[in-house]
């Protein structure tokens, strides 16, 4: 392939652009639907607590070293008894987050919700752009990469001949569904931003137990060495003064 | 917590804005942000840009944000009527809102109707039981009309589920000194170091509860309190500079017809006295006869 393909300037007007323009529209309007279909949940007060307890028990770890050993050593027994400490979890409750999850139907609509926002129209799209873009070559990017970024960039043509520089119309279908949002941040704001790879995640952080970090906490509180840090600041308050005074 | 930098910026644009030069909404903003409380400088200011028709347009959807900032300024400074016309243009805006609710509620607590607003806050935790500033609403209107007990017993149920709240550990722990409850007083203070280790302080104050405690232990421990707080400070807190004079002095009035050996051994006091009699003497040398006559007072 000495010489260069020539692309029709056609392909520019009716493919590259329309598909940019339409993934930006769709992501856009999926930002105001999901909108509409939010609805406020009030926080429970228990995980609101358990955040709390979490948070503190994590100061209490980092910072022991600065309050005497007997407030430590109330402190730490407030935590982690064995009987009714904040951090110590019965056993029968250790109800998983999936169970939760059907139990409360609400939970359960809530995602769906989500999910439908997020998966309807990139099941439309995909299919539109196969129906009607399927195999063109749309654009060409101006470096050379290597053979690796072939299954990236030229995802619906199988010709291995193509220089890897071509992009296809599938590909830079996908290439904007995931980098678009940079652009959403600016139109819609800085925090409303979310693009597609991040839906993803929270999807898979779904199912996280509060519980589990609880005994987290409780386990890296039960080894902290106390070990007072103030005898040491005399010290270091005496050179501050030597110095001062000098 | 304002870093140097912040209130630095928020000077300049306070003394921009004062002087003329524009730029009011910025520093509201920045205001906001910081949390900073300086209501006269924002109901000034805030009025004047909501009484200009065309700036106020060009704010947008921010108008209302800052009918709110200056209704509640309005509050802190008794200008009441100008925060019940803010009021009235919000609730005109957002009929049914929890957050014009509030601020209803809060023109109620300003102007001295204590059961009114304690019922309107009650309606409102009803809708949202979480809602942090109602809550720290009714710990206030407690301690306004004096009942400082209910105040700590609001404080203390606010603090059950928002327990890494330190602003509230911090009141709690001011409102316990007022009652002279120091034990109490100084578990707070443990819980402010927890949260900010270096912030020096609470190091103050818990060595201050501390001495005030009194007994040998305690003593010792807040002279090493002091201590520290001088090491975070760099020696520039007066207060830390007596406490340790103070504390040595007492320890070794506490220490005194035992056995010797466990005396303090160091020249912390000394240094602190020295730091002391600098400190003075560059800055108030009128008052250095006071400071010699104390000290020698305190035998150092």
């Amino acid at each position: 392939m000495a010489e260069d393909l020539v692309l029709d300037t056609a392909i520019r007007d009716w493919v590259l652009i329309p598909l940019s323009v339409v993934m930006v529209l769709i992501g856009i309007l999926r930002y105001f639907v999901s909108k509409l279909m939010r609805s406020f949940q009030a926080p429970d007060p228990k995980i609101v607590k358990e955040g709390q307890v979490i948070i503190r028990a994590r100061n209490l770890r980092s910072a022991a070293n600065f309050i005497p050993a007997r407030a430590f050593r109330a402190r730490r027994i407030y935590f982690s008894n064995e009987e009714n400490g904040l951090l110590h979890v019965p056993k029968g409750q250790t109800q998983n987050a999936q169970a939760q999850m059907f139990s409360d139907p609400n939970m359960a609509m809530d995602m769906m919700k989500k999910n439908l926002s997020m998966i309807i129209p990139q099941t439309l799209t995909f299919a539109w752009v196969n129906f009607f873009f399927s195999g063109f070559v749309a654009a060409k990017i101006p470096f050379p990469l290597t053979q690796r970024f072939r299954s990236m960039l030229q995802n619906g043509i199988d010709l291995s001949t193509v220089d890897v520089s071509y992009v296809s119309s599938r590909s830079w279908y996908f290439l904007n569904l995931f980098g678009l949002r940079g652009l959403f941040s600016l139109i819609l704001g800085e925090e409303n931003a979310m693009d597609d790879t991040q839906r993803m995640m929270q999807m898979g952080g779904f199912g996280f137990d509060p519980t589990k970090s609880l005994s987290a906490e409780k386990d890296g509180l039960d080894i902290v060495q106390h070990e007072w840090v103030l005898p040491k600041f005399e010290q270091r308050a005496e050179a501050v003064l030597r110095k001062l005074v000098k | 917590m304002v870093t140097k930098t912040e209130e630095a910026e928020l000077n300049r644009l306070e003394s921009q804005v004062e002087h003329g030069g524009g730029g009011a909404w910025e520093y509201l903003c920045l205001i906001r942000k910081l949390k900073i409380r300086r209501s006269d400088k924002v109901l000034k200011h805030g009025l004047s840009i909501l009484n200009d028709p065309k700036k106020r347009s060009s704010l947008g959807d921010e108008e209302w944000t800052l009918y709110e900032q200056v209704a509640v300024a309005a509050m802190d400074c008794h200008s009441l009527g100008v925060a019940q016309d803010c009021i009235k243009v919000l609730s005109k805006k957002f009929p049914d809102s929890k957050r014009v609710g509030r601020l209803e509620a809060m023109l109620l607590e300003a102007k001295g109707c204590f059961e009114e607003a304690e019922n309107a806050y009650l309606s409102l935790l009803e809708d949202n039981p979480l809602d942090q500033v109602i809550h720290k609403r009714r710990v206030a209107i407690a301690k306004a009309q004096g009942d400082i007990l209910k105040a700590i017993e609001w404080l203390d149920k606010y603090l059950e589920i928002f327990m890494a709240d330190h602003d509230a550990w911090r009141e709690l722990a001011e409102i316990y000194i007022s009652l002279q409850m120091y034990k109490q007083a100084a578990f707070c203070y443990e819980e402010l170091i927890l949260a900010q280790p270096t912030f020096p302080l609470y190091h103050l104050a818990y060595a201050d509860v501390l001495y005030t405690l009194g007994g040998l232990e305690n003593l010792q421990t807040a002279k090493k309190y002091y201590a520290s707080t001088i090491d975070l400070t760099g020696g520039k807190n007066t207060r830390a500079l007596y406490g340790i004079c103070l504390c040595t002095y007492a320890i070794a009035q506490l220490a005194k017809g035992r056995n010797k050996e466990d005396k303090e051994s160091g020249e912390l006091q000394s240094l602190a006295a020295a730091a002391l009699e600098k400190e003075y003497k560059s800055r108030a040398p009128s008052k250095l006869p006071l400071l010699n006559s104390t000290l020698k007072n305190l035998r150092l």
